[in-house]
């Protein structure tokens, strides 16, 4: 190994520059697995307000992660935004992403921080089904309601997606591993269809290929900005407590091994401010973790979905539901 | 001047041994990761019932793949050069342009036509599309080196055009054949965009699942090792079916006019089967990127798409030079003759081939961000893209040193020419258009990269690929539509330029004949 790192410092005159480390800070570095589309003018507007230059590296945000964890304590990274709390347990038990202090995010609700305070959730992501109100008539109660006859093949359901894979690892932790496997069963033979993405879903039952699914929220928004027209598609959520409203969140942390603590912390709060919080809601459609906030266009309020309590950072351990998802045959 | 000779090859097989060991970085990687795991947990992985499914489902898929470029591929081929059509080049560069269409955007694009495409029947489909232009690349430009004295001579003897093309043209191209077969195979072993797309869960999808899903590095890595023997007895089997050298190559140089088959019902046929490859292949994708744009045409910021074009050439074409660089001592140790060594070699950069760009990506993050200022330099990037390709450039390369015929450099070598000056004078001019293929593989390649590129990028960058994925990742393919078609637009400029019939060759021939 260390030739092989010889061998790649040996042509090492190529030197891009940038490192030295001013006291006064000019510039962060963020890696970023929320889509540039949607996350860019949050960077902007701090990046105005501080004059701080942010180095913003996109990428998925799984993937992002494994990198970290590859980079371990030589990452240029001082900061990781994640779109799943998943990703970010995964950094966290590595022991990369350093203890927040208390006054960080001091807005958002404690639900939605990790245990630890090595991440803040910055906004929510709840787990809904989306519908065509002129082609379903009984709404769905409960997950398990979808597995009887009147669904029969006509749910939408994206086995493979991080997002449909959490809220399986969910009912896993909730109601135990049989109960998920009997579940899966029941909905593979009630004829669920297989998706690959939440916005394919919400496009076939736009299309009418399929009525309801299971999907994020945000969806039906993304959906249609992408196509650019009003879609056929409403959110509906299931009676409170259900599983099926588990609500995600994407989240942020600091590297331990970044010299700009301070100035980190400061975008941290940035992104968990009320002015801030107001935009997602507004601009993403997605929901603000601020206690009381107003809640996206046509949607319920946090609170009154009545979402499992549910310890998200649990959520990052997702092989034992893939084993079960492959040997129910969904995967 | 024995001693001399001896001690050059020395040199090159140093400098050979430098290149094996530089490019080994993801397999070394991959070991070290893999020591995490007990002896114990090792045997398990290997042999759980999940492992074989997922290793015979890869083997499957990339016979299948391999088989049907080697018939529709070579037949294609054939038809290009031999039959008399209208436009040919404009054929066979429409045949090539899909070496641009990232595995990802085919799937995604055919996927939005028929959205119940799934399963290895479909990935065989989608991986056929997008590993044919190796094929017809390869044994295009080997039939356009092929002695057509010989084909007279058969043809005088009595044989049938048949019996012309299958006794004495395609013994010729066998090697290329062989060439393609193994770029398109490797190309199944490590592709991830279909497969994951498509739903089948092939070596490299696995290997993924593990480094994302549970972030479980010591699993990925035994998996990756898995991948790199598999590769390891594809190519081995490759090698053996391939059989010895075929002795009589071509002369070079003395290739005349292509005399082209001029029959209607065969040249309508032919043309037929090619442009259902390009619907297929080039149309369709486009037809579905064009219409989502037109659908809702998104606000293109021209200079973020230059931006992005410029990042992108600039970065591909130097790792096409680097691995252009680095395939360079293998292809003149080559030259000097048959050995062990070379072979060994070149079949060790073949096999790292197969490795998928989300291992080399990380091998390069682990050793590379201890480098400091050079990790995500542009530099960084584009030695990824030489070490992922690195096998294009040495099998166009091979392929093409070995059609120089050996009598050639025998005649050059009584004249009293040096190894060097024979390899500068005679064997590089006649070898150049493979070369130069071997180039332009590797860029292209290289442009379409994501895993890797997503990973090493300079913080900041965008490439055309990364543009494409960011949309696409949001489903706005409407939006991602004018970065691909960017993409294959300057694919084609190259690529075209390879195709132009070579004028230079009456220079070769007169180099040749004042040795």
């Amino acid at each position: 190994m260390a030739l092989a790192a010889l061998i790649l410092g040996g042509v090492s005159w190529v030197v891009s520059g940038s490192g030295s480390s001013d006291e006064q800070v000019k510039e962060l570095t963020i890696y970023s697995g929320r889509s540039e589309e949607f996350i860019a003018p949050f960077f902007a507007d701090w990046e105005q307000e501080s004059g701080i230059k942010l180095n913003i590296r996109y990428g998925d945000s799984a993937e992002l992660a494994a990198q970290i964890l590859e980079e371990g304590k030589n990452s240029p990274a001082d900061l990781f935004l994640s779109q799943d709390a998943g990703s970010l347990g995964a950094v966290s038990a590595a022991g990369l992403f350093t203890t927040l202090p208390a006054g960080v995010g001091a807005q958002i609700e404690d639900i939605y921080i990790a245990g630890n305070r090595t991440w803040i959730g910055v906004t929510g992501r709840a787990r809904v089904f989306a519908y065509r109100p002129s082609a379903v008539s009984v709404l769905p109660q409960s997950v398990s309601d979808l597995t009887k006859p009147v669904y029969k093949g006509r749910v939408g359901i994206a086995p493979s997606n991080a997002s449909f894979q959490a809220f399986v690892t969910a009912l896993i932790n909730e109601k135990g591993a049989q109960f998920a496997e009997n579940w899966l069963k029941a909905m593979k033979d009630n004829g669920a269809q297989i998706y690959l993405k939440n916005s394919a879903i919400v496009e076939a039952i736009d299309k009418g290929e399929i009525d309801l699914g299971l999907v994020n929220h945000y969806y039906t928004w993304e959906v249609s900005q992408a196509l650019g027209r009003d879609i056929d598609v409403e959110n509906g959520f299931f009676a409170p407590g259900d599983i099926g409203n588990l609500v995600n969140v994407s989240g942020i942390g600091i590297m331990a091994t970044s010299e700009k603590q301070e100035v980190a912390q400061d975008l941290i709060n940035y992104l968990t401010s009320e002015v801030a919080q107001a935009k997602f809601v507004e601009d993403t459609h997605e929901y603000s973790l601020i206690p009381g906030a107003k809640a996206p266009a046509s949607l319920p309020e946090l609170k009154s979905i009545g979402s499992p309590k549910v310890d998200l950072a649990s959520l990052e351990k997702v092989q034992a539901t893939q084993d079960l998802l492959t040997k129910v045959g969904l995967l | 001047m024995k001693r001399e000779n001896r001690l050059g090859s020395y040199g090159l097989r140093a400098l050979v041994a430098g290149v094996l060991i530089t490019i080994s970085q993801p397999l070394i990687y991959l070991f070290i990761r893999a020591s995490d795991k007990s002896a114990q947990e090792i045997l398990a992985l290997l042999t759980r019932q999940k492992t074989l499914d997922v290793l015979a489902l890869t083997l499957l898929l990339l016979v299948i793949v391999v088989l049907v470029n080697v018939f529709l591929g070579t037949a294609i081929a054939a038809g290009l050069h031999y039959v008399k059509m209208p436009y040919p080049r404009i054929l066979l560069v429409s045949t090539i342009l899909p070496l641009a269409i990232p595995s990802y955007v085919f799937t995604y694009t055919w996927m939005a036509i028929f959205p119940a495409l799934e399963g290895v029947w479909a990935a065989a489909f989608i991986l056929s599309l997008s590993t044919m232009p190796y094929m017809i690349l390869a044994v295009t430009i080997s039939f356009q080196r092929i002695d057509s004295g010989l084909i007279e001579v058969a043809r005088s003897l009595g044989l049938s055009k048949p019996a012309v093309f299958t006794r004495v043209i395609l013994p010729q191209v066998r090697r290329s054949i062989s060439a393609g077969a193994l770029l398109s195979g490797l190309y199944v072993l490590s592709d991830f965009g279909a497969v994951s797309l498509l739903n089948v869960e092939t070596l490299t999808v696995s290997i993924q699942n593990l480094f994302k899903s549970s972030y479980d590095r010591g699993a990925a890595s035994v998996i990756g090792i898995l991948l790199f023997f598999a590769a390891a007895i594809f190519v081995l089997f490759e090698s053996i079916l391939k059989g010895r050298d075929f002795e009589s190559r071509g002369a070079e140089g003395f290739q005349e006019r292509i005399r082209r088959i001029s029959n209607p019902g065969l040249s309508v046929f032919t043309i037929l089967v090619i442009s259902l490859y390009g619907f297929l292949a080039v149309v369709v994708p486009f037809y579905v990127l064009i219409s989502r744009y037109l659908q809702n045409p998104g606000v293109v910021a021209l200079s973020d798409l230059f931006t992005a074009a410029l990042s992108t050439v600039s970065v591909a074409g130097l790792g096409a030079f680097i691995a252009f660089i680095l395939s360079l001592p293998l292809a003149l140790l080559v030259t000097q003759g048959p050995s062990t060594f070379a072979a060994i070699s070149g079949k060790v950069i073949l096999i790292s081939h197969a490795l998928p760009g989300v291992v080399v990506g990380l091998a390069l993050v682990s050793f590379g961000s201890r480098l400091g200022p050079l990790y995500q330099s542009t530099f960084l990037l584009a030695f990824a893209y030489a070490v992922l390709f690195l096998a294009k450039s040495v099998a166009s390369t091979s392929a093409a040193l070995t059609l120089v015929s050996p009598q050639l450099k025998e005649v050059a070598a009584t004249l009293g020419k040096s190894k060097s000056s024979i390899a500068m004078q005679v064997v590089f001019p006649i070898a150049l258009p493979n070369l130069a293929l071997g180039i332009l593989l590797v860029f292209l390649t290289a442009m379409k990269e994501l895993p890797a590129t997503l990973m090493l990028r300079p913080t900041g960058m965008d490439t055309l690929a990364t543009e494409i994925w960011s949309f696409a990742a949001i489903s706005r393919f409407n939006e991602a539509a004018p970065y691909a078609l960017l993409l294959v637009i300057i694919a084609a400029i190259p690529t075209f330029i390879l195709t132009i019939p070579r004028a230079a060759k009456s220079d070769i021939e007169k180099k040749v004949s004042y040795l």
